[in-house]
């Protein structure tokens, strides 16, 4: 409970006779003010004092000698590293790591800055990867979350720059976050860092599709792969939770399939060999069921449908229902898991999707045939005969929750 | 003061991880400074990217003479991939270097000619778009101003060290009157 809480509601307790006045101050005391919020005030101070020093050699730089530069740029980094260090001693956690990060994005700061000052930069994508590395290690031996997520983040904008302004990509990069921050992840599961992690993996792969200008699609193949290590997580919320950006960029792709795709200008972008491409994806997918098996939970499969290639069907019209139909076996498959499974969060998701599935597949089908005004008029009763049947099918499988 | 057990241990890894990341920086720096100490210096002739607006904050972007060479100077029987490195074989022509040849594998060459490791960033029927890490120029302090000025209309000179184990920097930029 919150001292602001208590101190904004407490009065019309002792008013209402609930409790005496005495106890209201007794039960103030349990909750004192927070401490923490005093001992804000130095730090913001030294924030202000370290801004107002950066402030004073970034204005500076280019004029100092390059052997200040370098003295500066190194002992700033031990200044935040051994602070931090200082403070996780005395047991400020927050204020430790923090400046531990703060070490880390100066490192990376020191090797942009070095490299420019000695025209460098650019020359090879090796140079960043040490940003990266440095990244991972200090989260394993932090253990910190916070660590975690800086160093998904600083894989991404290093592969973001290499391929960006370099045109290459860091297969090292990617290999060292998905391998060093991936094993951290699975001996240490985490819902937060599991939707961050398959997030930044997920950026990086995109990098990498564009990187090599082949079909997007193929995107899928390590997308799903990241899905498929969600699998064979023992913590279900953390596989969970490294699942939904997949699920997310798949589920994504179709509604813009059946959105879009019926131009058929570009679905020549979008058909890697069949073969192949199917090949691969039932590898993958041999990974996931694998998974899924030895944990127990088969039933989740239903995800795959969403993968059905229903892109290979020619341009066009058919092109666009064949999206609607993998929308709607998710969406449906979602729906009946989440009602036998009992899952009221489940059950909102699905019904949120299978809504706007279901405004896509009229728009897409009816437009071009129906009045206009008929076409909202009949939409709009769809969607409500719709959000009514599914709120009796909630009611009728969460009887309890409605009734209290 | 008594230390819980893991603590010397993490603490060890912890310093080794601060003094990697410092030698890692002073290497950069080494880098910098060795190319230049040991390597040969070139000329090269470069020309705006983008004339009206050259300066991106503190740098020039450059395009070299050498950064688009016809696909005849491509040595090898393949056609060279996007991202993969190759050698181009430079030598003087009047006051700055020019491409003789483009191969895969480091050639040897008479005296009077460079190697110089590039990366193919393009590649179209008859031309190849070649990368050096040499298309950013950070402009020292005071010539800054001077340099915008001129260039925008003059082709430039650049001054390239090459070291003798293929890392190359920038040293001088010099715009021609």
């Amino acid at each position: 409970m919150s001292r602001n809480f208590l101190e904004t509601e407490s009065p019309k307790w002792v008013e209402q006779g609930i409790i005496s006045a005495e106890q209201q101050q007794q039960l103030l005391k349990l909750y004192p003010p927070d401490a923490k919020a005093i001992g804000l005030l130095p730090l913001l101070g030294s924030l202000l004092v370290g801004l107002s020093a950066l402030s004073l050699v970034a204005a500076n730089w280019q004029g100092l000698p390059e052997f200040i530069r370098m003295t500066l740029l190194i002992s700033a980094l031990l200044a935040a590293y051994s602070t931090g260090e200082y403070f996780l001693r005395r047991g400020n956690q927050s204020v430790g790591i923090g400046l531990v990060g703060l070490g880390l994005l100066l490192f990376g700061a020191a090797i942009i800055l070095t490299s420019q000052m000695y025209q460098l930069i650019g020359y090879d994508v090796t140079g960043l990867v040490a940003w990266a590395v440095a990244g991972t290690a200090l989260t394993y031996l932090y253990g910190s979350r916070f660590l975690f997520v800086l160093t998904v983040c600083i894989g991404g904008i290093v592969q973001g720059y290499n391929t960006g302004a370099l045109g290459a990509f860091s297969y090292a990069t990617a290999g060292l976050t998905a391998l060093g921050l991936g094993y951290y992840w699975w001996r240490h599961p985490d819902s937060l860092l599991g939707g961050v992690f398959a997030a930044g993996l997920l950026w990086q792969t995109g990098l990498l599709i564009n990187f090599l200008h082949i079909k997007i699609t193929w995107f899928f193949v390590p997308a799903m792969l990241i899905y498929a290590f969600g699998d064979w997580q023992s913590d279900r919320p953390a596989g969970r939770a490294m699942q939904g950006p997949p699920l997310a960029a798949a589920f994504l792709f179709m509604l813009g399939l059946a959105l879009y795709g019926e131009a058929g200008s570009y679905t020549n972008l979008l058909r890697p060999p069949l073969l192949a491409y199917l090949a691969a994806l039932v590898v993958v997918l041999l990974i996931s069921l694998a998974g899924k098996r030895a944990r127990g939970r088969l039933e989740s499969a239903t995800d795959w449908l969403l993968l059905l290639p229903g892109f290979y069907l020619p341009g066009g019209l058919p092109l666009a229902v064949a999206a609607l139909v993998v929308l709607y076996a998710y969406t449906g498959s979602m729906l009946w898991r989440a009602h036998r499974e009992q899952n009221e969060e489940r059950v909102t998701l699905g019904t949120a999707l299978f809504i706007l599935t279901t405004m896509v597949a009229y728009f897409k089908l009816t437009w071009e045939f129906m009045d206009k005004s008929l076409f909202f008029l009949i939409g709009g009763v769809l969607l409500l005969g719709l959000s009514w049947y599914l709120r009796r099918r909630n009611a009728q499988a969460f009887p309890t929750d409605k009734n209290q | 003061m008594p230390e819980p057990q893991p603590l010397p241990h993490r603490q060890r890894w912890l310093l080794l991880t601060l003094l990697a990341q410092v030698l890692f920086i002073v290497a950069v720096a080494g880098a910098g400074y060795a190319t230049m100490a040991y390597g040969r210096t070139i000329t090269l002739r470069t020309t705006p990217v983008d004339p009206r607006d050259l300066m991106y904050g503190d740098h020039l972007v450059l395009n070299y003479t050498i950064s688009r060479l016809p696909l005849n100077l491509w040595s090898e029987p393949t056609r060279p991939r996007r991202g993969t490195p190759v050698y181009v074989v430079l030598r003087p022509v009047g006051e700055a270097y020019e491409a003789v040849r483009v191969v895969a594998k480091e050639p040897a060459v008479p005296a009077e000619q460079v190697v110089l490791r590039g990366w193919v960033a393009d590649n179209w029927r008859r031309g190849l778009r070649l990368r050096y890490g040499l298309e950013k120029y950070y402009v020292p302090e005071g010539v800054g101003k001077q340099l915008e000025k001129q260039a925008t209309r003059h082709p430039m000179l650049v001054h390239i060290s090459i070291a003798p184990w293929g890392q190359a920097r920038i040293t001088e930029a010099q715009v021609i009157k």
